[in-house]
């Protein structure tokens, strides 16, 4: 599904060049589930943005669905991301101002689904996700593992072929982190969603299909399980 | 997606109550200050356009030149217009008008109607004036006819027609037909009056042989040309006129001629020779600048205030982006933000106007707009320039914003503090730099008027009641009658007091090297009693005297502007020579101290007074400062009893001198006005900016505070920065109004010089209101508890 082939960041900071990506290589195909792991500055989160094509690398190619993403331009990589990828975040990130049903709604919007559609779509989700009590409710009403269900419904609403999580339960306790790992992989088992999450923690890391271990920069191992 | 991102803008609006308010209100304030100098300016240029011949007509104006000067002015002698009209085919009609006060009686009502005016026939097929009843043609024809504006027949007659009635006007109760009732006169008419008087009643009934008196100057003169003329090229041939009809009188009494032809259009704002009623073409300039001026301080507000809080929407930006927005897609959503912002600012600003313009109205003195939708084109202005300023302030802020990346944003900590900051104080530096410029030139505009009004003017005119009899053969009776009474300290009578008009004349005056030289003096006729009466100051020789029985007709007194004219180098040398004026002749009996009988804008013209002892208009009372009212009421009652057959009107020097002032007085106060708004959107913007950069601060005054800082440390901190920029708005706003002040203040013949306190007072002025509006917000971030500002992290 996608192959990233002598990935380097790096920042240059007076002169030097300060590597966050260290001439990386790797290969993900459809339907893995992949969790990311390493110390803190590893470039986990350096290596989900590149994925998901929110950053750009330093050097090296990339290649998304047989595009080679370094070519693209601006706004066809866009259109690449709005059509494949989903993000969920640590943060949950919901925008304040707006509901649970209308964040749901916001990819849509940008996907030129008609009004009604859009409408459906989110009945739809927040049915699946069991928060149709909550759809009024604006997120600073809502617990943490709720807003990052609804995190979730807005990533996948898209219908995306790719979910990436970047440290998904980071802000849960134990019993809402195991929740959304348990969804994490019914989605990946069930709808066939491709998913890569950065996480700390190595039970929820179990959850997936590979774990691959980043070391300043470099894939360190990489382990099937 | 519009509907969505209406949603996220009122409730984002709903969300920061406190920046909305500052940002709306600040906004509303702008386009309604900005509006209503449009509203005033857009008056002021329409003067005299709603003619629809406006440009087919000029005024004919005359240089007089004399051996000694040349006077500018804005009048004709009655024979130049109608042989104009003879001798070129392509003038097509003329109108001479005529101005004057005249008492009108019907029955028991009388007033003294001070707007009258005679004027030609062609009055009303020139000018657009409407004239409701009677016809056009004729109305002003015959001798004797009348027509009076709606307002002035009301006086008269009520609701019934006055057409065919008679009415006696002037002292000598001279039947006149009403022959036309005409609309008022539109305030925005250079020419005004209440009454028309057929110019045939001045011609050919009160001073028969006008017609033929090229030397006599009194009319304004209008020239309707035939379509496409030329006026330069017709201006080319008046010299000849001139010498054709009147050259060998000119050459004898070697007064001189030229006429120029003004167009009707820019008389009002443009012509420096007077008239009923004029503007000033640089009072609108100023005006048009000062409302860019608001408007930009506004339309700052709104940029700095949107791009100071790109910190909050930037993690927005950041998920819009993540879940697929375009960078164009949120750059319209902000801007369409902005558009909505503005809406809601346009309603306010309608609001605004509806409630302040009759205010506005009374403060330019005149009516300026009858109301906000007596126009409707005005809402779609306004509604225009809102959106227009929605979608110009919107565009960078949107840019800035639509431009974040989401991997930055979203990644905790984002300070987007230093990126807009130096735009943000430009912006700051700019809006300070506008308001103390015009702090300073309120200042200088008061300061010139206190100046103006307390100057010694070279004569008293306190307690001084002026009753005007115009002329009526009872006034000396009167007169007498009234300097007995109690409360009646000396009167004198005389044809003009200062600030008044005064007749010029045609004078020879022996010079220095003792020819008779010619020159055209102003001329006061007085009694013997007004050189006291006003406490005017003698320099050499002697006031009037009742012991020299010559006086009467052989004495004249010139005031030292005169003196220096013809030559003297000192007042001494002028007494004993030869004067000839108006018939008479005689010697120079004293030189009086120069006193402002005109407005301060004007230097002390050459003057020349002579002992008239009948029928001279004005009477003046001084009076004691006790029980004034009871003393008007005593001489009204002489009045009623000696002169029963005008109304009694009187007024007091002092105001009727300083109502020459009025409009200054007005742009004085316009102008404060307008410099008040200007610093209160700049402060809301400063409140606004001070309160989200303090907020941004939180933390770091919190880690300060742990570290041991100082609550006064820490507000002197957190004002610095903002009183380093006005300090630099300072710096650049003393030398631009300096220098536009100083300009305004060359209309003005006496004036004040531009003192460093000015300045000093303006600095000192902006430096604490710029204090005051920040020191709320950083005493309070300093005294709060670091615990708190910190935990948030």
């Amino acid at each position: 599904m996608l192959s990233l082939q002598h990935i380097s960041k790096y920042y240059q900071v007076s002169g030097l060049k300060n590597f966050v990506l260290n001439d990386l290589s790797l290969e993900i195909d459809e339907g893995e589930f992949i969790s990311i792991m390493g110390p803190s500055g590893s470039g986990k989160s350096s290596l989900l943005n590149i994925i998901g094509m929110l950053d750009e690398p330093s050097e090296g190619y990339q290649y998304f669905v047989g595009n080679a993403v370094h070519q693209l331009k601006e706004k066809q990589r866009s259109a690449l991301y709005k059509q494949y990828i989903g993000f969920v975040f640590q943060a949950y990130h919901l925008i304040d101002e707006l509901t649970v049903a209308e964040n749901i709604e916001t990819p849509l919007i940008y996907q030129d689904f008609k009004s009604a559609e859009r409408k459906a779509m989110v009945a739809d989700m927040l049915d699946r996700f069991n928060i149709v009590g909550k759809k009024d409710l604006f997120p600073a009403q809502l617990s943490g593992g709720q807003q990052q269900l609804v995190g979730i419904a807005r990533a996948l609403i898209a219908k995306p072929k790719l979910l990436l999580a970047d440290e998904p339960t980071g802000n849960l306790n134990s019993k809402q982190g195991e929740e959304i790992m348990e969804l994490f992989r019914k989605l990946n088992k069930e709808d066939g969603v491709t998913i890569i999450q950065v996480t700390h923690s190595e039970k929820n890391a179990e959850y997936g299909s590979r774990i691959i271990n980043l070391l300043d920069g470099k894939v360190e191992s990489s382990k099937q399980l | 997606m519009i509907k969505n991102y209406f949603k996220i803008a009122l409730r984002n609006l709903w969300k920061h109550k406190v920046f909305s308010f500052i940002n709306i209100t600040g906004l509303s304030i702008g386009i309604t200050a900005c509006f209503f100098i449009f509203m005033y300016v857009g008056f002021e240029l329409s003067y005299d356009k709603f003619h629809s011949k406006a440009d087919r007509i000029y005024r004919l104006v005359t240089d007089i030149k004399t051996p000694t000067e040349t006077m500018n002015t804005g009048i004709t002698a009655w024979p130049f217009a109608p042989n104009i009209k003879n001798d070129f085919p392509e003038v097509e009609s003329f109108v001479r008008i005529s101005g004057g006060s005249f008492l009108v009686r019907r029955g028991d009502v009388k007033f003294q109607e001070e707007k009258s005016a005679f004027a030609d026939s062609t009055f009303f097929k020139v000018f657009d004036f409407k004239l409701l009843k009677g016809d056009p043609r004729t109305a002003l024809s015959a001798p004797a006819s009348i027509v009076f504006t709606e307002t002035a027949a009301k006086k008269y007659f009520g609701n019934a027609n006055p057409m065919g009635q008679t009415v006696l006007i002037t002292g000598d109760a001279i039947p006149a037909i009403v022959t036309g009732l005409m609309k008022d006169m539109p305030e925005n008419s250079q020419i005004k009056a209440d009454m028309l008087i057929s110019m045939s009643s001045l011609t050919q009934k009160f001073n028969k042989g006008l017609d033929n008196q090229w030397g006599n100057f009194g009319a304004t003169s209008y020239l309707l040309l035939k379509p496409g003329t030329n006026p330069k090229a017709l201006e080319a041939k008046f010299p000849g006129f001139i010498e054709n009809h009147n050259g060998k009188e000119r050459k004898s009494s070697q007064m001189f001629y030229t006429f120029f032809l003004e167009p009707l259009k820019s008389v009002y704002l443009y012509s420096k020779r007077g008239g009923q009623d004029s503007g000033s073409i640089t009072n609108v300039y100023i005006f048009g600048i000062v409302a860019i001026f608001i408007l930009l301080i506004a339309c700052i507000n709104f940029v700095n205030l949107t791009t100071a809080r790109s910190v909050e929407r930037a993690k927005e930006v950041g998920i819009r982006k993540v879940v697929g927005a375009e960078k164009s897609q949120l750059a319209s959503q902000f801007i369409g933000e902005s558009v909505v912002l503005c809406l809601i600012a346009f309603v306010l600003t309608i609001l605004f106007s509806v409630l302040l313009l009759p205010l506005f109205n009374q403060l330019a003195g005149k009516t300026i707009s009858a109301g906000v939708f007596s126009n409707w084109y005005y809402v779609l202005i306004l509604l225009v320039t809102s959106v227009a300023i929605g979608l110009i302030a919107g565009i960078y802020p949107a840019l800035v914003l639509s431009s974040f990346k989401p991997v930055m944003v979203l990644k905790g900590r984002f300070s987007s503090g230093n990126k807009g900051n130096a735009l943000r104080k430009a912006l700051v530096i700019s809006q300070f730099s506008i308001s103390i410029a015009l702090i300073i030139g309120t200042i200088i505009v008061y300061t010139q008027m206190n100046f103006m009004q307390n100057r010694d003017l070279g004569f008293s005119k306190d307690q001084m009641l002026i009753l005007d009899t115009n002329g009526d053969p009872a006034a000396d009776a009167f007169k007498q009658a009234i300097s007995i009474l109690p409360g009646v300290k000396s009167t004198a009578n005389s044809s003009s007091v200062p600030g008044g008009g005064n007749s010029g004349a045609y004078s020879e005056i022996e010079n220095k090297k003792g020819d008779l030289q010619i020159a055209n003096l102003d001329l006061y006729f007085v009694d013997y009693d007004y050189v006291n009466q006003f406490k005017i100051k003698m320099v050499a020789g002697r006031a009037f005297s009742r012991e020299f029985g010559t006086d009467t007709a052989q004495a004249m007194l010139l005031n030292e502007a005169a003196v220096k004219m013809f030559g003297y180098s000192s007042p001494q040398q002028a007494v004993g020579r030869r004067f000839k004026q108006w018939g008479r002749e005689g010697k120079i009996v004293g030189v009086m101290k120069d006193f402002h009988f005109r407005s301060l804008q004007e230097v002390i013209k050459p003057l020349s007074m002579r002992i008239e002892l009948k029928q001279l208009g004005l009477i003046s009372v001084k009076v004691s400062p006790q029980n004034i009212t009871g003393t008007i009421a005593a001489i009204e009652n002489k009045w009623k009893t000696l002169i029963p057959t005008r109304p009694f009107n009187y007024y007091f020097l002092d105001e009727f001198f300083d109502r020459q002032y009025r409009s200054e007085q007005r742009f004085g106060k316009l102008f404060f006005n307008f410099a008040v708004l200007a610093i209160l959107i700049s402060c809301l913007g400063l409140l606004g900016l001070a309160s989200y950069s303090t907020l941004q601060r939180t933390r770091e005054i919190g880690i300060r505070k742990v570290l041991g800082a100082t609550v006064p440390g820490i507000v002197n901190m957190l004002s610095k920065d903002f009183l380093i920029l006005v300090i630099i708005s300072f710096f650049i706003a003393a030398p631009v109004s300096w220098f536009f002040m100083h300009k305004w203040l060359q209309d003005f013949a006496y004036r004040i010089n531009i003192s460093w306190w000015i300045f000093v007072l303006a600095g000192i002025l902006a430096v604490l209101i710029a204090l005051a509006t920040i020191s709320y917000q950083a005493i309070r971030a300093a005294m709060s508890n670091p615990v708190k500002s910190l935990r948030s992290e």
